[in-house]
């Protein structure tokens, strides 16, 4: 006799939705014992927890630029702002040494590395002593650095993400648990934790300023909102990807929803004026002026710099092999063709958004937006697809095995176009164990069913009464076409990593194999974007539940 | 109304009996985290275990136990160094021009060695799986959630964790033995039982604490026969015994030792003095948290006390006579100078200013009374709960008062104890508080600050998946309302002291090249560790010993 939730679950898969997200995963058969009401309130520490102890393990692995003289990596540099910050006047901030590592993010980063550099000066003052310290390296450095990321993640990245998924998961009745399963799946996002915890970056804090945004968005908290959105951009600039979306969002709230709405209009942006005025009145007040406060906005915009830097999966770095921009172009020229680019890049978003102001329109608008900046415009490193991964991998809150599917497909997409970083930084190691156990968590590997292997060795759910029938599926859509595309691109990433290995690249192109990397990953970034487009548009008019 | 419950109730066996209860997924998720550790610290105990590949590589059998060039010279029975040997069987080619087979004084290894003995720590763990997977797999059905509970706490533990895959050594296949021998005694496999633990026993001689248990429930379970029994003459107590069952298992115990100790006959003290160093200290390095880090802190109290306060001495030598405290203040200064400028440094040895030395006889009284006091009811009632429970107090009494007792030997009493507590609910607050303050008890080991957050935060999870877990799933007994509140609470109290005893000492340590007064005081945060766990450890062992003792139903 089918009992009533096998009766669900074949329904469930009949319309090709998952009755919970990650439905048969391992992340669900680990939550699941928790699913009783009264042990609710326990998987939302258990899953932080975990959380934080993978991130201290990745974190005993090398940082970029560890034992290379003299210029070292963004560990070092992180580290001199420190320094800087807290032994200089805001008034020198952005002009002391320019050459090695001037500082060059927007003054909110300079406020955390000053509080963080005073925190690590009461531990020890000689990790930050000025210019004495330039190049140090000891293990207990790391240590505090490695805290101070996590630490940042903990209070800014981690519970906007659970208070995001608890929120969508209010909205659309799924159960505590899978709200948490959501969470997890979207704190374990591998890529964000090898570059912050292993590379050495703050991303986690410009990104969690953001998810608070979407937050209070959610909450329709407009003014908060907007500050938010602006201490992101404030941490790093990168967030001004986002930017168009988030105008045209607050915008079409205020004139196209429900009437004209001049109060709120009005709140906004005195808000948004509001926040950049105390982030900035510091660098003038305490600074020599406005000179001061142009320094920084030239050091964080550096339009000086080539089209792009390094190898990076984007249209300018891999249309580059046919076309050599560089000599056909100015520089100006360039500038203007790649702005014109990026912005017809994001425009029907734009619009549809300032029309529609759905609120689960949100992380689509969201993603197509930054993921067209990241294709089109100027100066891309290849850390900055972490900022279009955002958006993306909210969407692990969907129930849509579709959605699921692309998610975690260009999650591992993403990761992949990593790897020629991760890979001068020393985390192969790293790169590997969380490729695997990131997919393994959601389900990916489920295919290897008793079919694949002796049953002993693939016992299934240990735990979670998952129907025996159940047939247990990896993330792949529904569609014949998208399933080609996903494995290809995964057997051509497998390919490319052994001729990484085993093979040395021919004399005249010693880059052959990042390139191809790149070119990769150009593809899949590109798909999906044009997925992400059609899937906007398809639920413009739809609501929430449809997610 | 009554059918549709049991209806619900028909649906939760049907839902139980689709469950699998494995260990694969727990295997895989703490396998990456194991993996991610391997660059982690790790102790002498690495070069240790790699001087051991190296001796059993290089040398002829025989020579094994009198290598001496290294200072970690093999002191392990014979059968560690035969699993030494097959390892090393396995080193590849690089790892062996990585210097990981050169007999040396000090090994000079790099990442590949690291990265060879990381894994065979991996791999050999596996067996802990498969032994806790097939307790879960024979465990009947109504019982199955408590075992898969267990289980995976046994598998996830902190200490594996701690003292295998971070300060190295290969705790999680040598207790993966004597599981299976635990497991054996609990479907009534006495040969197996037996075989098992003298397998254990030969691999690492720190199970000998737990032998007095064993022989009593293996003779009195599967060699002693009273159903029979009645007294008409001395003769009859021929009858008791069960001749065939004895030698059965006196030869395969023979028969373990034989294959163990064999090729070593002619070497047999050398074997022995290796493995039985008696020239070693009271306490180990630091102090473990037993009895006598409790006694050297009074010690250490009184010593202040007294000098401080003269009239102090004066009254107290009124009632005890001077061949157990001394007899003037100034004995005490010269005491104190003299273990200041004496052995101190060079033995580990610790000398007691006020109270009366520790002989290692002393010790072995107390361990051996207090093992007896345990192993009495098993032999009146032989029962595998009663095993297990004299077990835990086996391994709680030579943990409380052994000489020269490692604080990793608390796993001793842990791992039976994680047996015996899904029994009944009264037991859980004494599991909580042994397995919270042993666990925290091995934090001193990772003395390195990259390790700080890491270690807290995998036993704080652990903690409260556990605790949780564990009263949600424990059989609650007749008895339950006879627990003491007050101790109860108590108790979770001082588990949650922990925590603020953790994050100060470590505030301390970091702070103490600020302020000359921290400094003075560094064996405050060692001292306190072991004070306060020792308190902890301690309490666990008197609750359990009390219901041991006096509380029937619960052995029924």
């Amino acid at each position: 006799m089918p009992s009533k939730t096998s009766k669900k679950v074949e329904k469930a898969q009949a319309d090709n939705t998952a009755e919970e997200s990650f439905y048969a995963s391992p992340l669900y058969d680990f939550l699941y014992p928790f699913k009783p009401v009264g042990s609710q309130w326990l998987p939302e520490y258990i899953i932080i927890l975990f959380a934080v102890i993978i991130r201290c393990a990745i974190g005993l692995g090398p940082y970029s630029g560890q034992s290379v003289k003299p210029m070292h990596g963004d560990f070092e540099a992180q580290r001199h702002w420190l320094e800087i910050t807290q032994h200089l006047p805001i008034s020198q901030w952005y002009y002391f040494d320019l050459e090695y590592w001037g500082l060059d993010y927007p003054p909110l980063t300079a406020y955390h590395s000053y509080i963080l550099g005073k925190l690590g000066s009461l531990i020890n003052p000689d990790w930050f002593a000025l210019n004495v310290s330039r190049g140090l390296e000891s293990n207990d450095l790391k240590t505090y650095m490695r805290f101070t990321v996590i630490l940042s993640e903990v209070i800014f990245y981690i519970p906007a993400v659970v208070y995001f998924t608890k929120w969508v998961g209010r909205h659309r009745g799924l159960s505590p648990v899978g709200q948490f399963i959501a969470a997890a799946a979207i704190l374990f996002q591998p890529a964000l934790m090898l570059i912050d915890h292993g590379h050495f970056q703050y991303n986690c804090v410009m990104l969690g300023f953001t998810v608070y945004a979407i937050n209070s968005l959610m909450d329709e908290f407009y003014a908060p909102a907007a500050a938010c959105f602006v201490l992101s951009i404030c941490f790093k600039q990168m967030a001004l990807y986002y930017s168009p979306i988030f105008f045209a969002y607050l915008l079409g709230r205020c004139v196209f929803k429900t009437g004209i709405r001049f109060p709120r209009f009005l709140s906004i942006a005195m808000a948004t004026i509001a926040t950049f005025l105390v982030m900035y009145i510091p660098l003038y007040i305490m600074g020599s002026g406005s000179q001061n406060v142009l320094q920084s906005v030239h050091r964080i915009f550096p339009f000086a710099r080539g089209i792009f830097e390094d190898k990076v999966a984007n249209f300018w770095c891999v249309t580059n092999i046919f076309v050599k921009y560089k000599q056909l172009f100015t520089q100006q020229q360039l500038q203007l063709y790649s702005l014109l680019a990026t912005a017809l890049g994001f425009l029907p978003a734009v619009v549809l958004v300032l029309l529609y102001p759905k609120k689960h329109l949100v992380p689509f608008a969201l993603a197509a937006c930054s993921m067209s900046f990241f294709l089109f415009s100027f100066q891309v490193h290849e850390k900055t697809i972490l900022v279009p991964l955002l958006p993306i991998t909210l969407l692990y809150t969907s129930t849509n095995w579709d959605v699921l599917s692309l998610v975690s497909w260009i999650n591992n997409v993403g990761l992949f176009t990593l790897w020629p970083l991760l890979k001068k930084d020393g985390l192969a190691l790293q790169y590997c164990v969380c490729f695997a156990f990131c997919n393994w968590l959601i389900g990916n590997f489920s295919f290897v069913t008793p079919t694949f292997l002796p049953k002993f060795l693939t016992p299934g759910p240990s735990v979670s009464s998952v129907d025996s029938n159940y047939r247990r599926r990896s993330l792949l859509p529904k569609s014949i076409i998208w399933k080609l595309i996903i494995v290809g691109s995964y057997i051509s990433m497998g390919a490319i990593h052994v001729l990484d290995m085993f093979v040395a690249p021919p004399l005249n192109y010693p880059d052959l194999w990042v390139i191809l990397n790149c070119t990769l990953g150009f593809g899949c970034f590109m798909l999906f974007w044009l997925w992400n487009y059609y899937k906007l548009f398809s639920l413009a008019g739809q609501s929430l539940q449809q997610l | 109304m009554k059918s549709g419950r049991q209806l619900n109730k028909q649906e939760q066996l049907a839902a139980m009996g689709t469950r699998r209860f494995s260990l694969w997924n727990f295997w895989i998720a703490s396998l990456v985290l194991k993996i991610l550790l391997i660059p982690d610290y790790f102790s002498t105990d690495f070069d240790v275990h790699r001087n051991w590949l190296a001796i059993t590589h290089n040398l002829p059998l025989r020579q094994w136990y009198y290598e001496a060039t290294s200072q970690w010279t093999l002191d392990y029975p014979p059968f560690f160094a035969y699993f030494e040997w097959f390892l090393s069987q396995f080193v590849p080619g690089t790892v062996k021009q990585d210097g990981c087979l050169e007999i040396v004084d000090k090994g000079q290894f790099g990442w590949s060695t690291l990265v060879f003995q990381r894994s065979t720590v991996i791999l050999s763990e596996i067996l802990l799986f498969v032994v806790l997977q097939v307790f879960i797999n024979t465990s009947s059905v109504t019982e199955r959630t408590q075992s898969f509970v267990i289980a995976s706490s046994i598998v996830l533990s902190p200490a594996f964790l701690i003292v295998d895959h971070i300060h190295f050594q290969y705790n999680g296949f040598l207790f993966a033995i004597l599981i299976a021998s635990i497991v054996a005694a609990k479907r009534g496999k006495y040969l197996w039982c037996a075989t098992f633990y003298s397998v254990a026993l030969c691999f690492k001689h720190i199970f000998l604490y737990l032998a007095p248990c064993y022989f009593v429930f293996l003779l009195r379970a599967y060699c002693l026969n009273f159903q029979d029994f009645k007294f008409k003459s001395y003769k009859d107590l021929i009858f008791i015994v069960k001749w065939r069952h004895l030698f059965q298992l006196g030869s395969i115990v023979i028969g373990v030792f034989a294959l163990c100790f064999g090729p070593f006959v002619k070497d047999l003290p050398q074997v022995l003095t290796r493995l039985f160093p008696f020239s070693r200290g009271l306490t180990h390095a630091y102090w473990a948290p037993n009895f006598w880090a409790l006694y050297s802190f009074l010690d250490k109290i009184l010593t202040v006390v007294m000098l401080k306060l003269p009239y102090v001495h004066q009254f107290t030598s009124k009632f005890i006579q001077p061949p157990l405290i001394p007899s003037t203040i100034d004995e005490i200064k010269q005491r104190i100078a003299q273990n200041n400028n004496g052995t101190k440094g060079l033995v580990q040895d610790v000398f007691f200013v006020i109270l009366p030395q520790i002989t290692p006889k002393l010790t072995f009284a107390l361990t051996a009374f207090y093992q007896v006091l345990a192993v009495i009811p098993v032999l009146f009632d032989p029962s595998y709960k009663r095993f297990i429970g004299s077990l835990t107090l086996c391994g709680l009494a030579s943990y409380l008062f052994g000489w020269h007792v490692h604080e990793k030997a608390i796993m001793l009493a842990i791992v039976p104890f994680s047996f015996l507590v899904a029994c009944d609910r009264r037991l859980l607050t004494s599991y909580m508080l042994l397995a919270a303050s042993g666990y925290v008890s091995l934090f001193p080991l990772l003395y390195e600050n990259q390790d700080f957050l890491l270690k807290c935060l995998y036993t704080l999870v652990w903690c409260m998946i556990y605790f949780y877990a564990l009263r949600k799933t424990t059989f609650l007994s007749s008895s339950v309302e006879r627990r003491v509140f007050f101790l109860d609470r108590l108790s979770m109290i001082y588990i949650y002291l922990l925590l603020p005893l953790v994050l100060g000492v470590q505030f301390l340590d970091m702070m103490k090249w600020r302020y000359p007064l921290f400094q003075k005081f560094e064996f405050v945060s060692l001292m306190s560790y072991s004070v306060y766990c020792s308190l902890g450890i301690i309490g666990s062992w008197a609750g359990l010993s009390w219901l041991y003792n006096f509380d029937e139903p619960l052995w029924e």
